[in-house]
């Protein structure tokens, strides 16, 4: 009984809101509308010709999630590592990582691109770049470095959001876990991570969307993800307007679900968040 | 079974132990009082490494604490301790509180570790409770349970660091009862507490600690009744008049 009636609010709330954001979206376009019939401008806008485009965005839409997949991968992974390192108890392992994540953080991120792609590359492989090839996926040399270009710039910024979470597990439950005979590892793996994961979800959220926003500056070095295929075909076409509204649904159709999602299990890994 | 010779620990500046010396046999219960800041928690928290002690020697079972060719995790397994703020993971049922040590460093299987940890249930009373969170459980209950846990490693050693002091009154019993038992079965325990009653009760031998150094040392009887140093008597003095 109390669950289905749980369940029918819920109901009601999501209807609510769904009502909520059609009215205020609609009222948004209309005052936006009403701007540009003040200005008497004569776009024609072609809405139906600009979708015909479609195939083209989803071709860069694989590229913008191939890149962003990669990077997210290694910016986890290698963000975690230098976490542990700022945490080690050996003064050189803090010093190495501190000086990866303020390095890094400290850049703008086209730069880093510019720089790994047609410095660091250069300057290290030979010529023509040898065919770059992950687990039997022939990748494409630019995506390959501007995925990881992502990974790394992003794991400096996963790092503290590692780091922040893992300190806000209260210490003593390092002692307790280590009394009963755990390893460090084994206390980071059993105790402290799955704690602290509950911790970051939402600043973690808040990254993964970051770096696929930033996967749109992959353009500085002709991957064709998304916005460049807009910038590419708007080139071709004048359908600017029509163009660049589709790259940003497609943009806001990645990082929607993604901010719901972060929404729905903070709610969950809340229930026993209270320390014991 | 615990050997301390000539243990000397610094926090930074501050000169917390000052030269401690102390045996204690197998099967003994030795009870460790003082004033807050007298150094008494921090001795305890020495006997398993979670401190590190500046000079000196401990060793349980034979084996030295500081010695660095020593696997503290190994030695670890032996000694169970028992917080003031009962430290459960707060993310695991209690079943897992208690399993997880046994599977994951003991490498006992999952199944014998359930049914110990369900025999320890039982015994501390909350067989009903296996599948619950920490935090839904009483102050008394999460100390059970905490205790369940440090036995459910088969330890040879049990430290308690004011296992009470963090709870309501009514629930102090339920706690104190169980490390009655504890004591009774011969388990080798070290308690730091307030509760003078049990100390009178349940010690072998009494450690009375003032600044870092154990100024009286000896049965409760001697303790309670014929205190040898002045510090002595006035603490006895002042705690039961309180």
């Amino acid at each position: 009984m109390a669950k289905t009636h749980f369940r029918k609010a819920q109901e009601q709330r999501i209807l609510k809101l769904t009502l909520r954001f059609i009215l205020s979206a609609s009222l948004i376009t209309l005052v936006l509308w009403g701007f540009y019939s003040i200005l008497e401008q004569n776009y024609i806008f072609r809405w139906g010709l600009a979708l015909q485009h479609l195939d083209s965005f989803n071709k860069g839409l694989m590229l913008t999630l191939q890149a962003s997949g990669l990077g997210l991968v290694l910016a986890l992974s290698l963000g975690l590592i230098v976490a542990l390192l700022r945490l080690s108890p050996f003064a050189l392992f803090r010093d190495m990582g501190t000086l990866y994540v303020h390095s890094l953080r400290n850049i703008p991120f086209i730069v880093f691109v510019l720089f790994m792609y047609f410095g660091f590359a250069r300057a290290v492989l030979p010529r023509p770049y040898p065919n770059i090839t992950l687990l039997g996926w022939d990748i494409d040399d630019r995506l390959f470095w501007g995925a990881l270009a992502l990974g790394l710039f992003e794991a400096s910024f996963m790092s503290e959001i590692f780091r922040s979470g893992i300190q806000s597990i209260h210490k003593t439950q390092i002692e307790a876990s280590r009394s009963l005979g755990m390893s460090y590892a084994q206390s980071m793996r059993y105790v402290v991570l799955p704690q602290a994961f509950r911790v970051i979800i939402p600043p973690l959220t808040g990254e993964i969307i970051a770096l696929i926003k930033e996967s749109a500056l992959l353009l500085a070095i002709a991957v064709n993800e998304l916005t460049l295929t807009a910038k590419t075909i708007s080139g071709q076409r004048p359908l600017q307007f029509e163009f660049y509204t589709i790259l940003a649904s497609y943009y806001l159709t990645m990082t929607v679900p993604i901010s719901i999602l972060s929404h729905y299990l903070e709610q969950r890994f809340n229930i026993h968040r209270r320390r014991s | 079974m615990i050997s301390i010779k000539g243990v000397q620990k610094w926090f930074g500046r501050l000169h917390v132990l000052k030269g401690i010396d102390m045996n204690i046999a197998e099967g003994e219960v030795l009870v460790l009082i003082g004033a807050s800041g007298s150094g008494k928690s921090t001795l305890l928290r020495c006997m398993n490494g979670l401190e590190k002690i500046q000079e000196g020697h401990i060793s349980v079972d034979g084996l030295d604490i500081q010695a660095s060719k020593t696997n503290l995790n190994k030695v670890r397994q032996e000694i169970g301790i028992v917080f003031q703020q009962f430290n459960l993971f707060p993310h695991m049922t209690v079943l897992k509180n208690i399993t997880i040590s046994p599977t994951k460093v003991k490498g006992i299987s999952k199944s014998d570790a359930h049914i110990t940890a369900e025999k320890l249930l039982e015994r501390i009373g909350i067989p009903e409770k296996a599948n619950v969170y920490p935090d839904q459980l009483s102050g008394g209950q999460q100390q059970r349970v905490a205790i369940a846990r440090a036995l459910a490693m088969n330890p040879k050693v049990m430290l308690f660091d004011e296992p009470t002091s963090a709870l309501d009154p009514e629930m102090i019993k339920e706690v104190l009862d169980l490390m009655r038992e504890l004591a009774k079965e011969n388990m080798t325990m070290v308690v730091v507490t307030h509760e003078m009653g049990f100390a009178r009760e349940v010690a072998d031998r009494i450690a009375f600690m003032d600044d870092g150094v154990i100024v009286e040392l000896g049965t409760p009887q001697q303790f309670f009744e014929n205190p040898q140093h002045d510090r002595t008597r006035q603490f006895i003095h002042k705690v039961l008049q309180a």
